[in-house]
């Protein structure tokens, strides 16, 4: 089951400890810890939590303020607040921040618990639905691929991509996904990778390997990769008629691609020649 | 490489960024180039398949990119080419490649279109092809635009 997270907005160090100590046995995980609000801004937008959970009393600005910045950067974040206080007006002032619910100190374990499942339940029910339908899919082609073309055996993972953007140094390939549901794949690896992955391909040494080489046999193995994905889900779904767009190749050095309005998966395969990742992002279905 | 095939794109910017509040956009080059361009620090791919395959990618400076989501977002000031306005250039250009699309539709090349994918940096490379791939620079109120078009021969 995918961990989901929770970012914790509190001044205080003996409350965030104990929703910390509350959250450890159980499906969430605390991405992070904010003691202000301005703080809390900041690694809302480095972590997009699943969930926030908002103290009243900031040192620079109270709850509802931070909420409604978080809203602002976010439309869709899922704030609960926390607070020694609970009454009419705060709840009104609340909702027009954003704030979806209201629990009050001490916060009782269970109370916690629910309200924090029933705030996430939507989007843990679409990341399994996607992570379990599609995304195994690709990481099973993935790992198959990787073991046909070079022989290598991997360990694999995924995880869900919580960033706007994957940052990539080396060669990354963008196959396009049309059908439903609609995305694209990015097969990526640094550029030593790029060249023991070819030399395994084309069993050749790895000094007679050319950067341009590389680039090639990395882009004819990622549209394989993600060629087999797509025949796997359709076999699995009659009716999806999932297509892959040709490859695009970029190739260079700290370059970011965004994932706009995308749910994504990074999909990390480790080999004995190093590293290949794979991130599969979902349009929202329209 | 069919030439005709620029058509459909040109025509798409000419029809859609008007309607958003921009000057009549300006055909400048066009041409034929080998394999692999380089970005001019934003790029937007967006790859098609059906009746025929590629991908057309949408290259400009990161200047050009603020100055396209200043305009479309009503003249707002622009400082930073921030999640807001790389938000405004991936609508862009989705809306430019499902115009083309339709135009492309009316020739007789029926094509699905893909979610754009956004790539920013320094001095990278883009290959969208295995042979050659048709490039237009358009010019926008005097920002520069490159559009890179290639259809997959397989």
């Amino acid at each position: 089951m995918e961990k989901v997270k929770v970012m914790i907005v509190d001044d205080s160090r003996v409350s965030a400890t104990m929703l910390q100590d509350i959250l450890s046995k159980t499906n969430f995980e605390v991405c992070a810890v904010a003691r202000t609000a301005a703080e809390a801004l900041e690694l809302y937008k480095r972590n997009r939590p699943a969930v926030v959970t908002m103290d009243m009393n900031l040192p620079d600005a109270n709850g509802i303020v931070c909420s409604a910045k978080i809203h602002e950067e976010d439309p869709k974040a899922n704030i609960v607040m926390i607070s020694a206080m609970k009454d009419a007006s705060l709840i009104t002032q609340g909702r027009e921040a954003g704030i979806s619910a209201f629990l009050q100190k001490p916060v009782s374990t269970n109370e916690l618990l629910d309200t924090l499942m029933l705030l996430t339940q939507e989007r843990v029910g679409k990341l399994a639905l996607l992570r379990d339908s599609y995304v195994k899919s690709f990481m099973r082609a993935m790992q198959d691929s990787l073991k046909d073309l070079a022989g290598l055996a991997s360990t694999a993972q995924i995880e869900v991509s919580n960033s706007n953007y994957i940052e990539v140094d080396g060669v990354s390939v963008i196959l396009g996904l049309t059908g439903k549901p609609m995305g694209r794949a990015v097969v990526y690896m640094d550029m030593d990778m790029a060249r023991r992955f070819t030399a395994a391909m084309l069993h050749s040494e790895l000094a007679d390997i050319s950067e341009e080489e590389a680039n090639d046999s990395v882009e004819e193995a990622s549209n394989i990769i993600v060629g087999r994905g797509v025949s796997i889900i359709n076999d699995i779904f009659k009716d999806r008629e999932m297509r892959i767009t040709p490859p695009g190749t970029i190739c260079g050095q700290h370059i970011r691609i965004v994932n706009m309005k995308l749910t994504s998966f990074t999909v990390t395969a480790r080999t004995e020649a190093g590293t290949v990742y794979m991130n599969i992002g979902f349009a929202e279905e329209k | 490489m069919d030439a005709k095939l620029v058509n459909p794109f040109v025509d798409a910017l000419k029809t859609v960024l008007p309607q958003m509040g921009f000057p009549e956009p300006e055909r400048k080059a066009i041409g034929v180039k080998a394999k692999t361009a380089s970005s001019l620090g934003v790029s937007v791919i967006v790859g098609f398949t059906k009746s025929i395959r590629g991908n057309v990618v949408y290259n400009m400076s990161e200047d050009t990119a603020k100055f396209i989501a200043s305009t479309m977002m009503m003249g707002m000031p622009v400082d930073e080419f921030n999640d807001m306005a790389q938000s405004a250039i991936s609508e862009m250009s989705n809306m430019l490649t499902a115009n083309a699309a339709t135009n492309l539709a009316g020739m007789g090349f029926e094509v699905d279109i893909s979610t754009p994918s956004m790539t920013i940096g320094e001095n990278f490379q883009i290959k969208i092809s295995d042979d050659q791939y048709l490039t237009v620079g358009m010019d926008i109120g005097g920002h520069e635009l490159e559009i890179d078009i290639a259809v997959s021969t397989q």
